[in-house]
């Protein structure tokens, strides 16, 4: 026979069935979620991708001249330094000799002077007064010696708070530059890619050829020269580089960047042309 | 942003891929809804089936059996498939075989349209809302991959801007268009065993009550020839 539930189900069997269905999906929903946060996602922790290294490579002379010429204008200023201590320390002693030369050769005349004179007590009271005069003498020179130490201790600082600047210096450019790198890096990557694809070798390329362009632009990415600054040996190959810049002028991505990073970096940009996938 | 869950990035999405996610959504509740009232509906059919079945061949009288049926209507009860066929015949058979002007051929034709006409009804009782889940079944799949071809779409445009392409770029908007075809997925596969199960079931139903209907006509056939 029938019974109560079989009449209730066939008159209203849309509201279980809606609390169910709805509940069914909640009860899913919150299952995703929970799993979710009780999985370590180790397996999607993405790498950082290596950055491409860029086929041309990026000798730019500016650069490496400025850092040539702070390096030899530091050498020439330590070279300075020693040199005019030595100096210092020469001209001291030198000095202090010709002193002591002066009072003993005063000394033996005035002794001498005396002893034509005087007798053997004027004589004792002569070196006695010699004696502290050189006493007195080596005390100023013990002075002036420990001035100098004192002197030398205080550049050492000196130049080790310097250099320790400089450090730190280095270290904030270096961050800078970590966020200047990502621009100059993608704008790098943007001019080989454009040079290649307009780069086409000619028959006498060989591998182990090089040839070295230098171009020099203008902010709006317009190519000014070009020109061959090393030869690879093979007239066509170097025509073909040119060329292939050339084709590839204007890069106006360039106008994106800051002007200062540009002029940094790309206003005059040397491209090193070297066919590396050739078989022979 | 080196935590993905699936909940943000569904709050992330672009508004097209929600949009279609939410569609998404609805569908599998209401296919959630309809599979659970189907199957109350289908399971009561069937014992209904069973006891009256079990109840009509217990050599019980059939004006008896007639006037139960009419006790529990009375006291506000659902009649249910099997049952009202055999009524709707008797009754029709009954009030056709009280006319002296009626031939016998006519009050069996009489009671079995009748029974016809009961058989139709309780048939598309059972089959109500059995094309909604089909549906469900076979588009939903391409609603999820609609929104995963516009979220890839969108991410894809995203890359194109960028001068240099790196994988965490493209990943979120790949991972969420995903999430578009496993919810389409999620609506779909329920739906389609749902239908297939279901439809058997109907069958079977619809089944027993042709054969009880045949039978019964057989009865009420023995009954006017009888006399």
């Amino acid at each position: 026979m029938y019974n109560n539930l079989d009449n209730l189900v066939i008159y209203n069997g849309y509201p279980v069935s809606i609390i169910a269905a709805v509940s069914f999906h909640c009860l899913v929903l919150a299952a995703l979620i929970y799993f979710q946060a009780n999985s370590r996602m180790d397996t999607l922790n993405l790498v950082q991708p290596t950055v491409v290294k860029a086929l041309l490579i990026d000798v730019n002379p500016q650069v490496r001249n400025q850092q040539n010429l702070e390096r030899q204008r530091l050498e020439r200023l330590q070279q300075q330094r020693l040199a005019r201590e030595q100096e210092l320390r020469r001209q001291t002693e030198a000095e202090l000799e010709t002193a002591q030369a002066a009072a003993e050769e005063r000394a033996r005349q005035q002794a001498q002077e005396r002893q034509r004179q005087l007798d053997a007590d004027a004589l004792r009271r002569q070196q006695q007064a010699e004696n502290e005069r050189q006493a007195r003498l080596e005390a100023e020179r013990a002075r002036q010696e420990e001035e100098r130490a004192q002197d030398e201790q205080t550049r050492l600082r000196q130049i080790n708070q310097a250099r320790e600047q400089e450090r730190q210096r280095q270290q904030a450019a270096q961050e800078l530059a970590s966020t200047e790198f990502e621009l100059v890096q993608s704008a790098t990557a943007l001019i080989q890619q454009l040079v290649q694809e307009n780069w086409s070798r000619p028959p006498s390329a060989r591998n182990g050829m090089r040839a070295i362009l230098q171009i020099r632009m203008l902010p709006t990415g317009e190519l000014v020269t070009a020109s061959i600054t090393e030869s690879s040996g093979d007239v066509a190959f170097d025509r073909s580089a040119e060329n292939a810049v050339y084709r590839a002028a204007p890069f106006r991505e360039l106008q994106t960047l800051p002007i200062n990073l540009f002029n940094r970096n790309f206003r005059i940009l040397s491209l090193i042309f070297q066919p590396e996938d050739l078989l022979f | 942003m080196n935590e993905l869950s699936p909940l943000q990035l569904i709050l992330n999405a672009s508004a097209a891929v929600q949009f279609v996610m939410l569609t998404l959504l609805l569908l599998s509740v209401v296919s959630w809804v309809m599979i659970a009232q189907r199957w109350l509906v289908l399971s009561a059919a069937k014992k209904g089936v069973k006891n009256f079945e079990h109840r009509f061949w217990s050599g019980m009288d059939l004006t008896q059996l007639y006037k139960e049926g009419t006790e529990m209507q009375r006291e506000n009860m659902q009649i249910v498939g099997m049952e009202n066929i055999f009524r709707a015949g008797f009754k029709e058979f009954m009030r056709l075989r009280r006319q002296e002007s009626v031939h016998r051929d006519a009050v069996m034709e009489g009671a079995q349209r009748a029974m016809r006409v009961a058989y139709s009804r309780e048939e598309e009782k059972l089959e109500k809302h059995l094309p909604f889940l089909a549906t469900v079944g076979s588009v939903s799949p391409y609603i999820g991959l609609f929104g995963t071809v516009i979220g890839i779409m969108n991410s894809f445009i995203g890359l194109a801007n960028q001068a240099q392409a790196t994988l965490q770029v493209v990943a979120p908007g790949i991972a969420e268009a995903l999430i578009a075809t496993a919810m389409g997925l999620f609506a779909a596969i329920p739906a389609v065993v749902a239908y297939n199960k279901y439809s058997a079931n109907v069958d079977n139903i619809t089944g027993s009550y042709i054969t009880f209907s045949d039978e019964f006509s057989s009865i009420l056939h023995r009954q006017i020839h009888s006399d």
